[in-house]
C-alpha cells in the first residue's frame, strides 16, 4: 500500500517535471532501445544507467526499452514495430552482429536513427559506442601471460558458442596466447555464461589434470567465479591458480579486491548514455551538446568528435585494489 | 483388455520374470559397464575426489529429479522446476542476508518452493489444467517473479553458516551429497513403504480404479506438486549456496535434466510404474556422462548428443516392455 503510493507519487512527479521540462524546450525525442535481453545483471545496469541520462530525466527523450529475450527473431520484430511507430531513434543491442542488418538498414532508410552500443552491428554505416571484445580478450589473455610468467597450462571458459562476444573475446586471447608457446591451451569448452556449469566443469578438468592447470580464462565474470569456486573445493586458491576474465560485474570487482580474479570492467553506463548522446547529435544537429558525464570520465581515450565518428571505443578498466571500491559503487548504482 | 491380462499370465510367465529381473538390473548394468570404460578411458575416473565431485554435481539434479519422479508416477509432468529452484535459492538468500539464521533461510526457500508447488497442485488437480500447460505457466511466472524480487540482481555475501551447505564437508563428503542422500532415503521410504506412497502409484496406474476404491485421486495429485516444489526449493537453497550468490537465471532448462533422470531411471511418462532408485541411477547415469566427457575433453557439442540419445532408447525400452504385455 505504502509502496503503492510512493510509486504513484513519484510517477505523477515525474509527469510533472516532464511536463515542465517540456514545456522549456519544446522538442521531444521517441527512443527506443532494443536490447537483446534483461535476464543478465550487466544489461540491467545499462538500461538502468540510460534512465539516468540527463535527457531522458529532463523529458527531452521520451524512453522505452524493449527486451529481446536473446533471440534475434524478437529484436527484428521490435525494431520493425519501432519504425511502423515513427520513432525517432533507436539504441540497438544486437543479440548478433549479423543477425539484425537487414533490419537494420530498412529502419535507416526510413529515417530512423539507428546506434549500436555493446555489441557491433555488421554493417559499417551504424556507428557504435561500446568496447571492444577482441581487445578484451587480449587484455585478459595478456594478464594470465604475465600471472604465468609466460609458461604454463590454461584452460579456457567459452561463452555460447557462436555468440560474438564469445568469437571476439577468444580471437583476442587466442592472438596472445599464440605469441607465447610457452604457454598451452590444455582444454576449452563452453559454460554458456553460467556459473553453475563452469563450476561443473572445473571441478571436471581439476580431475582430469591434478595440479596440471596453472591457469583458467574464462570469458565472463560469471564463468571466472565458478572457476574460483571449483579451484576451493579442491584446496586451491586463486594463488596457486590465477583466474582471468572480463566485464566487470560487481560480485567479480569484490572477487577482484580479494586477488581471487583479474578482471576488467566495460563501463555499462558508457556503453548506453553514450549512444544516446549520438543518438541525439544525430536527431538535433551540429549544436548539441553531449550531456552525459562519461565523455569526461574517458575523455584520455575516446573523443567526442562533434558526434559523428562512426566507432566509439571504450576502454576496457583493470579492477584494482585501489579503485574496487568505486567501481563497484559505480556499477551497483550506488547501492 | 480383461480377457488379454487374463490370458497373459499363462502365456507369458517365464518370460516376464526374465522382463522383470531386465527392468531392475538393466540400467544398472548400462551404468556399470559405462562406468568400466570410462575407468578404462581415463586414469583420473576411479578417483575418490572424482566421484565425490560427480555425486556433489548429482545432487541438485538428484533432488529434482525425485520430486519428478512422484510427479511423473500420477502420469504427471512438472516443467516449474528450474524456476522455482531459482525463486526458492532467492528467498532464501534474502532471509539469510537479513541475518535470520540457516534454519529460518533453508525453511523459507522450501516454503517458497512448496508454495508454488501448492499453486501448481491446484491448478492440476483443482482446476483440472492439463499439468504441461499448468506447469509450463510456472516455468514463466515463478522465474518472472523471480527478477521482480531483486530487481534482476543476484544476492552476495550470504554468511558462512549458509555457503557451508554447498561447499562445506561432514567428515570426507560434501553437505550436498548428504543432503541428496537424505531426500533420496526418505522419499523412496514413503514411497515404498506407506500407504500414501501406493496412492501415488494407483493415481497413476489407473485413475479410475484408484477413485472406485476410494482414494482422493484430487488429494494426492495435489501433493505431489507440492513435493516437487518443496524440493526444487531445496535444491535451489543448495544450489545457491554452492555458487555462493543466489543467481536470477540460475536452473534454465534443468527441468530437462530432471525429467530425463527420471525416465533413463525407468519410470513410465503414462504413470505408475518406476522407482526412486531407478531414478536415482538415471541421476547418476547422466551425472557420469557430463564428468567422463568433460575428463576424455569430448566437446560439449557430443555431450548433448549422447545424452539425447540415451532419453530416446530409455523411453523405446519403455515402449517396448508396454507392447510385449
Amino acid at each position: 500500500m505504502k509502496l503503492g503510493t510512493t510509486l504513484a507519487a513519484t510517477a505523477a512527479l515525474t509527469l510533472l517535471a516532464s511536463s515542465i521540462a517540456l514545456a522549456a524546450d519544446g522538442k521531444t525525442y521517441k527512443i527506443g532501445a532494443a536490447v537483446y535481453g534483461l535476464k543478465g545483471q550487466f544489461m540491467q545496469n545499462w538500461v538502468r544507467e540510460l534512465k539516468e541520462h540527463p535527457a531522458v530525466k529532463d523529458g527531452t527523450v521520451q524512453l522505452t526499452v524493449f527486451d529481446g529475450n536473446y533471440d534475434a527473431l524478437t529484436q527484428n520484430n521490435q525494431i520493425e514495430n519501432m519504425v511502423t511507430q515513427r520513432y525517432d531513434a533507436i539504441l540497438f543491442v544486437p543479440i548478433d552482429t549479423k543477425a539484425g542488418v537487414g533490419t537494420v538498414k530498412a529502419a535507416m532508410s526510413n529515417d530512423v536513427v539507428v546506434i549500436a552500443s555493446n555489441t557491433k552491428v555488421a554493417d559499417a554505416s551504424v556507428p557504435y559506442v561500446g568496447n571492444d571484445d577482441v581487445e578484451g580478450g587480449r587484455l585478459q589473455a595478456q594478464a594470465m601471460v604475465d600471472k604465468l610468467n609466460g609458461k604454463g597450462n590454461v584452460v579456457i571458459i567459452q561463452g555460447p558458442i557462436g555468440q560474438s562476444a564469445q568469437i571476439d573475446r577468444e580471437k583476442g586471447e587466442l592472438e596472445v596466447l599464440g605469441k607465447h608457446p610457452d604457454i598451452k591451451i590444455i582444454e576449452k569448452k563452453t559454460a554458456n555464461w553460467d556459473r553453475a556449469q563452469a563450476l561443473t566443469l572445473t571441478e571436471d578438468w581439476l580431475n582430469a589434470h591434478p595440479k596440471g592447470i596453472n591457469g583458467v580464462i574464462a570469458q565472463n565474470d560469471d564463468m571466472a567465479l565458478g572457476a574460483v569456486q571449483a579451484l576451493k573445493s579442491h584446496g586451491l586458491t586463486s594463488k596457486d591458480v590465477p583466474v582471468t576474465s572480463i566485464d566487470g560485474m560487481p560480485d567479480a570487482i569484490q572477487a577482484a579486491k580479494k586477488d581471487e580474479v583479474t578482471t576488467f570492467l566495460q563501463d555499462a553506463q558508457a556503453q548506453s548514455q553514450g549512444a544516446l548522446d549520438v543518438a541525439l547529435r544525430a536527431l538535433a544537429g551540429k549544436d548539441y551538446k553531449p550531456q552525459s558525464v562519461i565523455w569526461e570520465r574517458y575523455a584520455k581515450d575516446v573523443k567526442w568528435a562533434d558526434g559523428t565518428a562512426k566507432n566509439y571505443i571504450l576502454p576496457w578498466v583493470p579492477v584494482t585494489n585501489a579503485n574496487a571500491d568505486a567501481l563497484y559503487k559505480q556499477v551497483s548504482g550506488g547501492k | 483388455m480383461n480377457a488379454k491380462t487374463i490370458a497373459a499370465p499363462i502365456t507369458t510367465a517365464p518370460r516376464s520374470r526374465l522382463r522383470l529381473s531386465l527392468d531392475r538390473f538393466g540400467l544398472p548394468l548400462v551404468f556399470i559397464l559405462l562406468c568400466v570404460v570410462m575407468a578404462f578411458s581415463s586414469e583420473y575416473f576411479m578417483t575418490w575426489r572424482n566421484w565425490m565431485d560427480i555425486l556433489r554435481q548429482t545432487s541438485i539434479n538428484g533432488i529434482l529429479a525425485v520430486g519428478m519422479t512422484y510427479v511423473i508416477l500420477t502420469k504427471g509432468i512438472d516443467l516449474s522446476v528450474g524456476s522455482i529452484l531459482a525463486f526458492a535459492g532467492l528467498c532464501s538468500a534474502m532471509v539469510a542476508t537479513q541475518g535470520y539464521g540457516l534454519l529460518a533461510a533453508v525453511s523459507a526457500g522450501m516454503f517458497a518452493g512448496a508454495m508454488l508447488g501448492v499453486v501448481n497442485g491446484f491448478m492440476v488437480a483443482n482446476l483440472s489444467i492439463p499439468p504441461f500447460v499448468a506447469t509450463l505457466g510456472m516455468l514463466s511466472i515463478a522465474r518472472g517473479m523471480t527478477f521482480i524480487l531483486n530487481d534482476g540482481s543476484p544476492i552476495t555475501d550470504l554468511p558462512d553458516a549458509y555457503l557451508a551447505l554447498g561447499i562445506g564437508k561432514i567428515g570426507p563428503i560434501g553437505v550436498p551429497i548428504i543432503i541428496f542422500a537424505v531426500v533420496a532415503l526418505i522419499f523412496w521410504m514413503v514411497l515404498r513403504y506407506t500407504t500414501y506412497g501406493r496412492y501415488v502409484y494407483a493415481v497413476g496406474g489407473n485413475e479410475k480404479s484408484a477413485r472406485t476404491s476410494g482414494i482422493g485421486v484430487r488429494k494426492v495429485m495435489f501433493s505431489v506438486y507440492v513435493v516437487s516444489g518443496l524440493l526444487a526449493g531445496l535444491a535451489g537453497v543448495v544450489l545457491s549456496a554452492r555458487t555462493t550468490s543466489a543467481l536470477p537465471q540460475a536452473g534454465v532448462s534443468y527441468e530437462l535434466d530432471a525429467i530425463a533422470a527420471v525416465v533413463i531411471g525407468g519410470t513410465s511418462l503414462s504413470g505408475g510404474t518406476g522407482s526412486i532408485v531407478g531414478t536415482l541411477f538415471g541421476a547418476l547415469l547422466i551425472g557420469v556422462i557430463n564428468n567422463g566427457l568433460n575428463l576424455l575433453g569430448v566437446s560439449s557439442y557430443y555431450q548433448q548428443v549422447a545424452k539425447g540419445l540415451i532419453i530416446v532408447f530409455a523411453v523405446l525400452i519403455d515402449v517396448w516392455r508396454k507392447k510385449k504385455r
